[in-house]
Formats: structure tokens, sequence, C-alpha cells
């Protein structure tokens, strides 16, 4: 759909609605997927697909509707669906207003070409014929995307934004090992897919026959894959306003307090080079960059309309598509670099663990953080500063919190994980006393 | 409508596909939810579109539209078909179907109260209603949501296929979370993450008497706040319904997925240690665990009258008295290795094809009153709904927590004990099963939101089960 279809459409919402304010939001776009295992494409998808979302407020009383059919009728029955929701609504004491137009640019275009069908299975196919020149099986996806995103209220906010973003995974298995490499970017001829290709096959070799080790606490080097997925559950319970009122934050209370070392750094940004950009949120209110923690100090919290007014606050522009059960969610998190190499950050480690990739994380606490989950895809033992063997992988548990206090460096280079429509921007971490719990078979 | 699904197929046809469908969905969902004494968000979505799958040279394309439009029907089987030829490129051998029965038929849901009919305010009252009831001192969030959809579901092939279904499902679900300003104590009812759903209408709403327990769970979630912290070490343990559920779900129903099995889910999800040549020869678990996978109970969120290949609901055996001896499979998997298909190919809305997943996979009840199962029990824990859930890429390592525990000492429930956890291999842990209550305690839970897939879909599956007691298990994690 063009960006003049995209505008109309919204103009139509919020000039026809007869209520105090609205609030009108389309997004969708077209994405593809070329999914192979194998050695083959077994699962190769596309679709185009929009959703428009309307909210509408009558006094202190909100409704909202959202359709994915764009034709006149639906639309105007999904405008009448949040009306009649409004009306029937009880009041919420705490809604002051829909965002104001806060000014900035109105519009954002991250974009590039879409491979096409052809295209991905050519660079797909790159990867499978490695896999079998080794007897190795390969298992992975080239996905891409163009999002449309355009936010229109009768307060007078009106943005729109592209964006393509594509991503290519590589997993190599053999009959004892498996290696994993994943890249996301922009604009797909970006993505260097021999590094892809380098680092899962590199990683699948060394991993075979791993030998089994005891359970306990290893100094540990995690990859960015690891990093990412070790935090990804304090993304959502412990940074936003929303978090810090339901007491699930370990922020709460500690604002301007110095709880980590000086080495931790965390915030979010969305129009930073190093991130997949999005220049506004779901409600039209331009990026602002968060610091959540600067050198070990407590900073702020992302900040969803909601939650800034009912605080006397200014939206960050993190809200998620509303109504939602988070509010405002990082969707650009980074972990601040360091100023160490993977090498040197290595040959420090007298004894530990090499850690490809975490899965399954779970909370299991969440004020101080303790996660639960599996390493996967590669985990290997390190003596006197050299990898030296694969080890079957463990489940660990441990706190973040206890993670960042026992961070002895980070890595001067980071990596884009995209995952989940949300981004994050993680270094490599070299963490004492990291607590593996169990063991698995394999 | 149907003029989208002639076109689509026609076009197939014609541009090469040796087969293909297309399933067309039409859908309302209505979400409401309440938080400390505000209605936090009432939503009404209506989602429309269809997608067409097809094989061309031998490979699998799939291409979706949110326009349902006659000429968009020819438009998306031509990319499915551009988007087939693309995948032949790397294709090792031709993709094939075991043949299946066709059917023609068109399936109603009868329900007692449409969910849809029961005004929006009557909700919100009863929700500010069971709010009010968990509001106590010391109650951080008291939170409430309910949920409906109604679908409308058409499914045609080349092979002269054409279904069309209604789902409709009602869920909801309370949760009190206690606070001392040290620590975090959540209770939910009936079950966490959302509540309980079902193939139902409002009567489930209103059968699950959540106005009788939503002063309980404020109570215990205060409770926990004072409670001991649950043991480490070995010990029998007795599992409730609502957390054999997780248990049945990520150890059974993930890992007896076929696709999982052959690899296909390697890039995400993982694969599986129940490999082919373990079936009907490996003993999964002890003489008393009987599950099988049923998509037929009428009510069951993971049930429905056709799965998204047109395979008529099946209810088979996965595993028989401790035997493994069936999977969750497809058309293409089953054909591969000699298996009948048995209907289990779900995708989670109009704008994803089908991959394998769970239907209601259930632990058949046994004959033992729970009583009798605590009797049992020298030293050991009572737990029932789940916390926290992990488990490696191949199901076998899993940590689950819960809400809440009781101890068990000689043969009687002593203390409440709060954060209890559990772990094990997964055959190890099904072996030391050795006793099921009967089924006046079993409950299927209708859990709404299993992710598989790239891309991600979240689909509806339930799982049915007693109390089930399991010897000598690892409790506690240690992570001190």
């Amino acid at each position: 759909m063009n960006k003049e279809r995209i505008l109309e459409i919204l103009d139509y919402v919020v000039k026809s609605t007869r209520a105090d304010a609205v609030e009108a939001v389309l997004v969708g776009g077209e994405s593809h997927l070329t999914g192979f295992a194998n050695n083959y494409i077994h699962r190769n998808v596309g679709e185009e697909n929009y959703e428009l979302n309307i909210r509408v407020v009558l006094g202190k009383k909100i409704g909202a509707s959202s359709t994915s059919d764009l034709s006149n009728d639906a639309i105007d029955a999904a405008i009448e669906n949040a009306i009649g929701i409004a009306k029937l609504q009880k009041e919420n004491k705490d809604f002051v207003s829909l965002p104001k137009n806060y000014p900035g640019e109105t519009e954002f275009k991250f974009v590039s070409d879409i491979p096409d069908a052809d295209t991905r299975a050519s660079i797909v196919k790159v990867l499978v014929d490695e896999s079998k020149k080794y007897g190795f099986v390969s298992s992975g996806k080239f996905e891409v995307e163009l999002m449309q995103l355009a936010v229109k209220n009768s307060l007078g906010v009106e943005r729109y934004m592209e964006r393509t973003a594509s991503t290519l995974k590589n997993i190599v298995m053999t009959d004892t090992s498996s290696g994993f490499s994943q890249d996301s970017k922009a604009d797909y001829r970006d993505i260097n897919v021999q590094n892809i290709l380098e680092e899962s096959l590199e990683v699948a070799k060394m991993a075979q026959n791993p030998v089994s080790i005891e359970p306990g606490k290893y100094e540990v080097i995690l990859t960015p894959y690891a990093v990412e997925e070790f935090l990804s559950s304090m993304k959502y319970l412990s940074l936003s306003a929303k978090n810090i009122e339901e007491g699930t934050s370990f922020m709460k209370g500690n604002f301007g307090e110095k709880m980590f070392p000086d080495l931790i750094t965390l915030f979010d940004d969305g129009l930073n080079d190093e991130t997949l950009k999005m220049g506004f949120d779901f409600e039209g209110v331009p990026k602002k960059k968060v610091t959540f923690v600067e050198n070990g100090v407590i900073g702020d919290v992302v900040y969803d309309s909601f939650y800034a007014y009912k605080e006397g606050k200014e939206p960050t522009g993190h809200s998620l598509p509303q109504p939602n059960e988070l509010g405002a969610y990082p969707m650009n998190f980074f972990v601040g670099k360091g100023g160490s190499t993977v090498e040197d950050m290595i040959s420090h480690v007298e004894k530990g663990l090499f850690v490809q990739r975490f899965w399954y994380t779970n909370p299991m606490e969440p004020v101080t953080l303790l996660i639960t989950g599996m390493t996967r895809d590669g985990l290997f033992l390190i003596e006197n500063g050299k990898i030296t063997k694969p080890v079957k992988h463990m489940r660990f548990t441990e706190s973040i919190l206890n993670a960042f206090n026992n961070c002895l460096e980070i890595s001067n280079i980071s990596k884009i994980i995209y995952e989940d429509g949300a981004v994050t921007t993680a270094p490599y971490m070299r963490i004492k006393d990291f607590n593996f719990t169990s063991a698995t078979e394999f | 409508m149907n003029e989208v699904i002639e076109r689509a197929l026609f076009t197939a046809k014609k541009l090469g596909a040796t087969y293909a469908d297309v399933r067309l969905i039409e859908r309302v969902v209505e979400d409401i939810s309440v938080s400390n004494g505000e209605v936090k968000g009432v939503k009404k979505r209506l989602t429309k579109g269809f997608g067409v799958r097809v094989i061309v040279d031998g490979a699998w394309g799939f291409f979706s539209s949110y326009r349902v439009e006659p000429l968009e029907g020819e438009h998306v089987a031509q990319v499915a078909v551009q988007i087939a030829k693309a995948s032949a490129r790397t294709k090792i051998e031709d993709a094939r179907l075991a043949p299946i029965e066709i059917y023609q038929e068109k399936v109603l849901q009868p329900v007692k109260i449409d969910p849809f009919s029961v005004p929006l305010n009557k909700k919100i009252e009863f929700m500010l209603l069971l709010d009010k009831l968990m509001e106590k001192p010391g109650i951080i969030v008291r939170s409430s949501s309910m949920h409906f959809s109604k679908e409308w579901k058409t499914f045609a092939s080349l092979e002269g296929a054409f279904i069309e279904q209604e789902r409709i499902v009602s869920g909801a679900g309370i949760q009190a979370i206690a606070t001392d300003g040290r620590e975090i104590q959540v209770r939910s009812y009936p079950a966490s993450f959302g509540g309980d759903y079902a193939r139902k209408g409002y009567e489930f709403i209103e059968e699950m008497k959540l106005e009788d327990n939503a002063e309980r769970i404020s109570n215990e979630a205060l409770m926990l706040l004072k409670a001991k912290p649950a043991p480490s070490g070995r010990m029998d343990l007795i599992i409730g319904p609502y957390q054999m559920a997780l248990q049945l779900h990520e150890s059974v129903g993930h890992p007896s997925e076929l696709d999982r099995v052959l690899g296909e889910e390697a890039s995400f999800a993982g694969t599986s240690f129940l490999t082919p040549e373990k079936l009907n020869n490996f003993q999964f678990g002890s003489k008393y665990v009987n599950i099988v996978a049923d998509a037929t109970v009428d009510y069951a969120l993971g049930g429905f009258a056709y799965d998204d290949e047109g395979v008529k609901a099946k209810r088979i055996y996965l595993v028989k008295e401790g035997l493994f001896v069936g999977y969750l499979n497809s058309r293409e998997t089953a054909q591969r290795l000699g298996l009948e298909p048995m209907g289990a190919m779900r995708a989670d809305n109009w704008n994803r094809q089908p991959i394998i997943r769970m239907t209601s996979i259930n632990l058949e009840p046994g004959n033992m009153t729970l009583e009798e199962l605590i009797e049992g029990v020298q030293e050991g824990l009572l737990i029932d709904v789940n916390k926290s859930w992990s488990i490696d890429q191949k199901r076998l390592n899993f940590q689950f927590g819960t809400e809440i525990g009781y101890e068990i000492k000689n043969g009687k429930i002593q203390d409440m004990v709060k954060n209890p956890t559990y772990s094990g291999i997964t055959y190890e842990f099904w072996r030391s099963l050795d006793g099921v209550g009967n089924d006046s305690y079993y409950h299927i839970l209708g859990l709404p939101n299993c992710g598989k897939g790239e891309p991600m879909q979240v689909m509806e599956v339930s799982h049915g089960s007693s109390y089930a007691r399991f010897r000598n298990v690892t409790v506690g994690v240690k992570h001190e």
C-alpha cells in the first residue's frame, strides 16, 4: 500500500469519528521467510497484511478496535465498535490524554530493496551446499520485511515510517554437535553471508564429541547471542514505568543509586546507527534515548503516554500498540560496549566456559531477575586462556543482577540481534561465578 | 468468498501446482483487562484474509493476503507458485503427501451463551467485582482478563476438499500479586498466564466460579510471603492438574511433533530425543503412563473437527502403558514414515501456513484418590499452577516452578511452601510416575499461547490431567 493511501485511511478515521479524541494507527506491509532444514528449503512463505488500530476517547473512557479488512464498510464498523466500547466503558481516572504532537521529524524511511524469492533461494543454497560438502546438515531462515507504520490523532500527530529488515540465520548440525550464526541488517546486501557460514561451520566442527563436566559456578564468556537471550526477560519485567508501579522492577527505589560496576551501561536508542532504526512509537511519539543504567548507576525507565501523563512527565516514545499489557517496551535495547577484544577476554580466563548461545530462558523471580535456561549450539571449556574442548550442554540458574555485578569485561564490538520485532545490540561479556545447576545428555 | 477460493485454486493448477489448498479465515476477537480497579483495556479486533499453499516442481510455496477479492486470489496463487519454484532450487526429493479421505462439510459449534451477545458492561461490572474481592493490604496488583473469539474458516483443496468450520473460544483468569517490599508472590485462578480457555460460550466463564476464588488467591499470595522456602533435595512429588498441563506440554507434546523429530524445526524450536527408531520401541514412562493426542473432545481448546489439511479429528495414543507409540504428524511427515495422517496440521491464522501442532495432549486418569496419593508419600511436596518453565532443545532437561506448594510428611499435608521448583530428564521423570488420580480431579486446561515456528505462530492447545505422583524427583535448584 502506498503512503498516500495509508494516510488517506488515517485521515478518514480521524475526521469521521465523533469523539473527544481519536487515534488511528496503521501498521503492516510485506514479509517473506525462506526457511530451510535438512539442507533444503522446506518452508517458503510470504504475506501482505495490514492492521488498522483505532482508539476513541469519550471523556475518560477509552474504546479500541482493529481490523485487517480495509474496505470502507469494515473501517466504518471498526469506528463504530470503538465508539460503542468507549460508551460502555468505565472511566479510567488515571487517563489524561492521547499524546500531544511533539516536535520532530514526521517522516522516516529506512529502506532498501527486498530480495525476491530467487535471490533468497540462491543465498540459502550457498549455505546448504557448503554443509553438504562436509556431510553436515543446515537449517535456518532468510527473513525479509518491509514494515510501514503510520499514526494520526486528533491532537495533530501525524507520522509515517517505512523500514526494511533482513535476517539470515544458519545452524549447522553434525551427528554430535551444532553451531549457530545469525545477522540482521536493514539492507540484506550488508549481511556478510561468508561470516555466517564460517561462524556456524566453525562452531559445529569444534563442538563435535562433547564431554561431560560437572555443573557448578564457572567464569563465562557470553557471545552477543547469549547476552541477548539472557537479558530478554529484563526488557519486559524491569524497564518501564508500569514495571515500577507493579513492583516487578529492581530499579524501584534505586534511581540514582550505583548498583553495578562502572562497565555496565544499558540504554534504548531508536535512532542509533547500530540498531534497526525506529523514528517514533505506536502512538506517534518521537523516540528519545533512555538510559536505564549508566556506568552502574540506575537511570530512567521508558514511558508510554498513559504512564507519563499519570506521573506528570513526557512520554519517551516507547509505546507498543495500545491497549496492551506491557505499556512501554524498549524496542532498540543496547548493552553498552567495553574496551576489550574478544581474543583478550578469552585469554584472561583461567578456567571457564565459552557460551555460544542460551535457549528457552524463563524468569523464576522478577525482582532479582533470577533466570533459568539452557545452553545451545556450542559450549566450550576455556583453560588457561584457550578454548580447549567442547562440553555437553548445561542448564543455568542465575540472577541478571548478580551477573552484572560479576561482570569483569565487555567487548569493544557488538551485534544486532533482531527477534520478535524488537532489537538488542549486544557485546560479548565476561562474567565470573555464573551458576550452572544441571546438565543434559548432548 | 468462494470466488476467491476458486480463482486461487484454478490459477495454482494452471501454473503447474500438483497440490494446492486455500484457507480463508474471518475472525473477531474481544479482549478485556481490568487491573487495580481500572479498566485497562477493551479491544475488539477483526482479522480477515486468506492463504494459498502449493506444491510446484516438488517443492512448497505459500503466500497470503488481507485483500479478500477474486483478482487477489489469482495474484496470491501466482506468488505462491513463484515461491515454490524458488524453493525447488534446493530440493532433494519431491514433497509427497500421504493420501487421506476427502470431505465436504460445514461444521457449526453450538454454545449455550454466545459470548458476543453478553453486553460489555456486564462483563466489565463482573471483572470490577472480582477486583474488589481481591483487594487487600499488601496486594500490589490485582488483575483479571477475559478473551473471546469467533471464527469462520473455509478450507478447500485441488483434491476436492471443501470444509467450513465455526470456532468459538472463551477464556478468563484472575491474578493477585503480593509484596512485602522485599519479594513478590503470585497466585492465579484458575491457572496462570491468562487463566483457562475452552471452545465454549460465556457459560465457561460462569462455570469457573471466579467470584468464589478471588479472595482466596489474594489470601494465598499474602500467605506465601510468610511461608518458608520450598526444600531442596530428592523427594516424592504430587503434581496438580494445572502444572501437569505444562509438564505434558513441554515434555510430551513438543517432543512428539514429527516435524521436530525429522529436523524441520532445528532452526528455532529444536529437535527431539524421540527419534524414529524409538517408535514402539522405547519405554517413555512407567506402566501407569497413558497419554493421548485427542482432537475429538468437543470443548477442549486443542480440538477441532478437521485440521488445516482437511484431515478429520482423531484420538491416538502417544504413550500407552509407558511405551512410546505415536507421533503428532502431517500428511507429508506421515508419508515419510509410512504412518497414517492423524490430523495435527494447524495454522494460527490465514497468514501462516500450517505446521504440526499439539491438539489436546491428555494423561488418562487413574484410579487413586488424592488422599491415597498423599498417604503414600513419606517426604515430598504437593505442588500446582505453573510459574516458570524451561527445557532443552531436544526436550530432555527440564525445570519448572509453581506458584504454591505444600510439604508432605508421613502421608499428611503440612506447611505451605513458596517458590517450589523441580527438574529432571524427561523419560527418567515419567518412568518415576507410580500413581494417577481418578477422573474426579481430571481437568482439561486450555493453553492459548503455544509458540512455535518461523515465522512465529501462537496456537491454542489443551492438556487434560488429574493429580500425578512421581518418586524421587530433584526439587529445588540450589541457585543460592
